[in-house]
């Protein structure tokens, strides 16, 4: 089991060297300069002074090779947009986008967890072909086209919940008291509803799916007809079994909840990672693209070998698997 | 477990209703009386600092007019010429010495907020620093022409121009705002742009800064000792949002107070539908233009083998309906701009000469031109190759992608066939850098004098920059020329006239649209001046009466 894990921490590395790699290079040959995004008169001279400073009139690989040094030195470099280190740029925004996707995976789960087990019990009857419609109307839903309802019916015209922004700027521009961490959550309802609501709705189809698989399985008949309660064989019996599937809808859940929150961070003004690197690739910000990038992949991937891990504990067959490649492996 | 969780959830759900429900409601305030009161800017992104001299970016602009003072400052009227219609600020008054010579007293009143004295040896070292390529200020190229500044006292500042010229004192005090000294001397300049300071300033304005809060807000606290009297509203607060649609949306529900600029009828009308808002209309600062690539496709050294062609540029620009398309894109809020200019420039009038919208005129042009549609096709075309070409707009821009919309089905009408790339802002700057295009819309922003965008955009010396489609016209760069240098303001106006007339028959690009600005501010604010070129220059003479006061504004912390 260690040497599997030795060896999925390496690849996990090598696969986010290689996604920065991929990423420093096409942003730097895409169209387009930081300098010229400052205004089109700019100054040529004031133009190359920057250009020196900041060092693009280096060749590629020599930039790239600066990169990686700075970066072994845990120096992110300085954003040329936002004329601040980027690791602090980094430090302001990710605690956003942790708490946007924290809440959103949290109603993914555990939304998509319920309404699947609900279905399963209930399955070709009414509430189950009523969610199962739903949950595929909801699943087909583009997310920025329902953010933009959400906030036009919750935010607009009933004006339920905030327009946008993480906290009331005059009554809470710190959260320092019990009323300013409810603020962030009345805050956080629209933005991490629409992020959590098209992931609960897949969710909701694999784990129904799941349930199903096992349902007619002999340990789950045997359960019944020892007479154990409904609500025990669900959840202890078939439930258990199902949840690889879930644990495998956790990992995937990662790269959609940053992608989504791209798109729901600038429609509700969340100032996230996701935001913060849409600028950046506008304004070719190429140092702050670069570690947006690697902040994303590094979550990405070990969010992936967290759910790895999780299916071994949770799958005592798949410990068993990992334990017999790694002797072959080494033999 | 997992049932005891299920026997607890509804309890948990309860508690986070209830503190939603108490994060719902406001919290009663304090402040009464007629220094209260907030606020709020729904503010489109967000300055990367606001150290003056480093950046041009709106917002910074806005705020740095709150925290930093110019000596002086330009009129309502908005005119550059000569210094009779300039409002003092930092400097008390100021008298000529000599052609060249132009003499600041400071106001002694004038205090940076951390208690030292504002000096003449604060406006020589702005001047040192506008001026040093370390620094890469944005406006080093407007203050070309000023040789020197230096302080004869503690309290007057010397500046020596090297040419005379009517907008001697406009460079001299509307592009620089002054700095302290003693705060920034000491920070070597090529680390100005990442400096501390252009996060946490210090400044002389009317107001101080409190908290700059990154993608989120900006906020400002009334100086209560400023020296030109108190601000009325004692905080400000600019809040980022990404995108127009939600700053909108933001002060139509009520959670801002303030949008300066609504853009498209349909979020106009949304605000007029508010009825807590008041619309308020002004001279805008940007027009939009179809520019015409003179120099061939990714080669400038050759001429486009379309739009070299004078005649055909002509044609062209009168094959296009200009007031139909304004109308039925923007309405009430654009104008047919006479030429290059937006509403701001005192040089604007409808009386200037234009190309008629005139397609018979532009068939028979054409036609004689040798673009004749010989195959029936319905296209023109020339020594077999058809009159077609491509058009170049940045996706941001909705309104403008919609205009090459319109374009096109203008042009097919006179035989034309147009292909339209739009594509992200980053690549039309690209490619209209490089000059790898036909055509391409683009607006631009002016200040209040003529004399720079015009220059800038439209005379040889903004090729490889502005001046995207390389027009060059000796007659066009003489009558300019002449207009910026003649002093009486009448004369100067009528060689203007000359000028854009000899741009406007050359036709290098079709002037389709002016937007008109028009902002969103909440009726609970009083003497709600707006200064078009700047629409936060007078936010200090702003108020809310006392008994207008909301919840929000009573709010102490």
């Amino acid at each position: 089991m260690m040497a599997w894990l030795v060896r999925r921490l390496v690849a996990s590395l090598a696969i986010i060297f290689a996604v920065v790699t991929f990423v420093f290079i096409l942003i730097h040959v895409a169209p387009g300069e930081p300098c010229a995004q400052i205004d089109v008169d700019v100054d040529p001279i004031v133009c190359d002074q920057l250009t020196r400073q900041f060092g693009f009139d280096k060749p590629l690989h020599v930039q790239y090779w600066r990169y990686l040094v700075a970066l072994a030195h845990g120096n992110f470099g300085y954003s040329f947009s936002l004329h601040r280190p980027v690791r602090d740029a980094l430090a302001g925004t990710i605690p956003f986008t942790l708490q946007l996707a924290g809440a959103a995976l949290l109603l993914d789960l555990l939304l998509g967890l319920a309404l699947g087990i609900y279905q399963a019990g209930r399955v070709n009857r009414l509430p189950d072909v009523i969610l199962g419609n739903t949950t595929l109307f909801v699943y087909s839903l583009p997310t920025f086209w329902l953010a933009l309802i959400l906030l036009l019916v919750f935010a607009e015209q009933l004006r339920w919940f905030p327009v946008g922004g993480p906290n009331d700027p005059i009554l809470c521009p710190v959260v320092d008291s019990l009323y300013c961490v409810a603020d962030r959550l009345w805050h956080l309802v629209l933005p991490a509803t629409t992020l959590g609501l098209v992931g609960a709705a897949g969710t909701a189809r694999f784990q129904r799916a799941a349930m199903l698989d096992v349902a007619n399985q002999d340990y789950v008949r045997t359960a019944r007809a020892k007479g154990a309660p409904e609500r025990r064989v669900v959840l202890r019996h078939q439930l258990r079994n199902a949840l690889l599937s879930f644990i495998t809808r956790f990992g995937l859940a990662f790269p959609f909840l940053l992608t989504g929150a791209v798109l729901i961070e600038t429609i509700y003004a969340w100032p996230g990672m996701g935001r913060l690197a849409f600028n950046a690739i506008l304004t070719r910000d190429y140092t702050l693209v670069t570690a947006t990038a690697l902040i994303a992949s590094t979550v990405v991937v070990f969010g992936n070998l967290l759910a790895d891990i999780l299916m071994g504990v949770a799958d005592p067959r798949l410990r068993v698997r990992a334990g017999a490649d790694v002797e072959v492996v080494t033999a | 477990m997992l049932s005891a969780m299920s026997r607890r959830s509804p309890f948990i759900i309860c508690g986070i209703l209830a503190v939603a429900t108490l994060a719902g409601c406001e919290r009663r305030g304090g402040c009464t009386g007629s220094f209260c009161g907030t606020l709020i800017n729904a503010a489109i992104g967000e300055p990367p600092t606001l150290l003056p001299p480093s950046t041009e970016v709106v917002v910074a602009n806005d705020i740095g007019e709150q925290l930093f003072l110019k000596l002086a400052d330009v009129g309502m009227s908005e005119n550059t010429i000569g210094d009779e219609d300039f409002q003092p600020l930092l400097a008390q008054h100021w008298e000529w010495d000599g052609p060249l010579t132009l003499v600041f007293h400071i106001d002694p009143r004038a205090r940076w907020q951390d208690g030292q004295r504002v000096s003449a040896a604060d406006v020589e070292f702005t001047f040192d620093a506008y001026k040093d390529s370390v620094v890469a200020s944005p406006f080093r190229a407007k203050l070309r022409r000023i040789a020197s500044v230096t302080q004869r006292d503690s309290l007057t500042a010397v500046f020596r121009f090297r040419e005379r010229y009517p907008e001697m004192f406009y460079d001299a005090v509307f592009h620089m705002r002054i700095l302290p000294a003693h705060l920034l001397r000491s920070i070597p300049r090529d680390q100005w742009r990442t400096a501390p300071f252009g996060r946490e300033p210090v400044g002389d304005g009317p107001y101080r800064f409190v908290r700059w809060q990154a993608a989120q807000a900006i906020e400002l606290v009334a100086d209560s000792t400023f020296f030109l009297g108190r601000p009325g509203i004692r905080r400000l607060i600019w809040r980022f949002t990404p995108t127009l649609p939600v700053a909108v949306t933001q002060v139509i529900a009520g959670e801002a107070d303030v949008r300066e600029q609504l853009v498209t009828p349909e979020n106009v009308e949304r605000a007029r539908a508010a009825p807590h808002l008041n619309v308020i209309t002004y001279r805008g600062n940007v027009y939009t233009y179809l520019g015409f690539n003179l120099r061939a496709n990714g080669d400038t050294s050759q001429p486009h083998p379309i739009f070299a062609d004078r005649d055909v540029r002509r044609a062209l620009s009168m094959g296009v309906d200009r007031a139909l398309l304004v109308k039925s894109a923007l309405g009430e809020l654009g104008k047919v701009p006479p030429g290059p200019m937006s509403e701001l420039l005192w040089i604007w009038d409808p009386n200037i000469r234009q190309l008629p919208y005139d397609t018979a005129q532009a068939g028979r042009i054409l036609n004689a031109r040798g673009w004749r549609d010989h195959d029936g096709d319905g296209l023109r075309d020339k020594n077999g190759q058809p009159l077609t070409f491509r058009i170049l707009v940045p996706t941001t821009s909705v309104l403008r992608v919609q205009y090459a919309q319109l374009l096109q089905a203008q042009f097919r009408k006179i035989g034309v066939q147009v292909e339209i790339d739009a594509v992200e802002g980053a690549v039309v700057t690209q490619r209209t850098s490089s000059g790898n295009f036909d055509t391409v819309i683009l607006s631009r922003g002016n200040d209040p004098s003529p004399g720079s965008g015009i220059t800038q955009t439209w005379m040889r010396g903004g090729f490889g920059r502005s001046n995207v489609g390389r027009y060059y016209s000796p007659e066009f760069e003489r009558l300019v020329d002449r207009a910026i240098a003649e002093p009486s303001r009448d004369r100067a106006r009528a060689l203007w006239r000359s000028a854009i007339e000899t741009i406007n028959a050359d036709a290098p690009g079709i002037f389709l649209y002016a937007l008109a600005n028009v902002a969103a501010v909440h009726t609970r604010f009083d003497n709600t001046q707006i200064r078009p070129d700047s629409w936060a220059a007078l936010l200090r003479t702003w108020r809310i009466p006392p008994d207008k006061l909301i919840d929000r504004d009573r709010v102490e912390r």
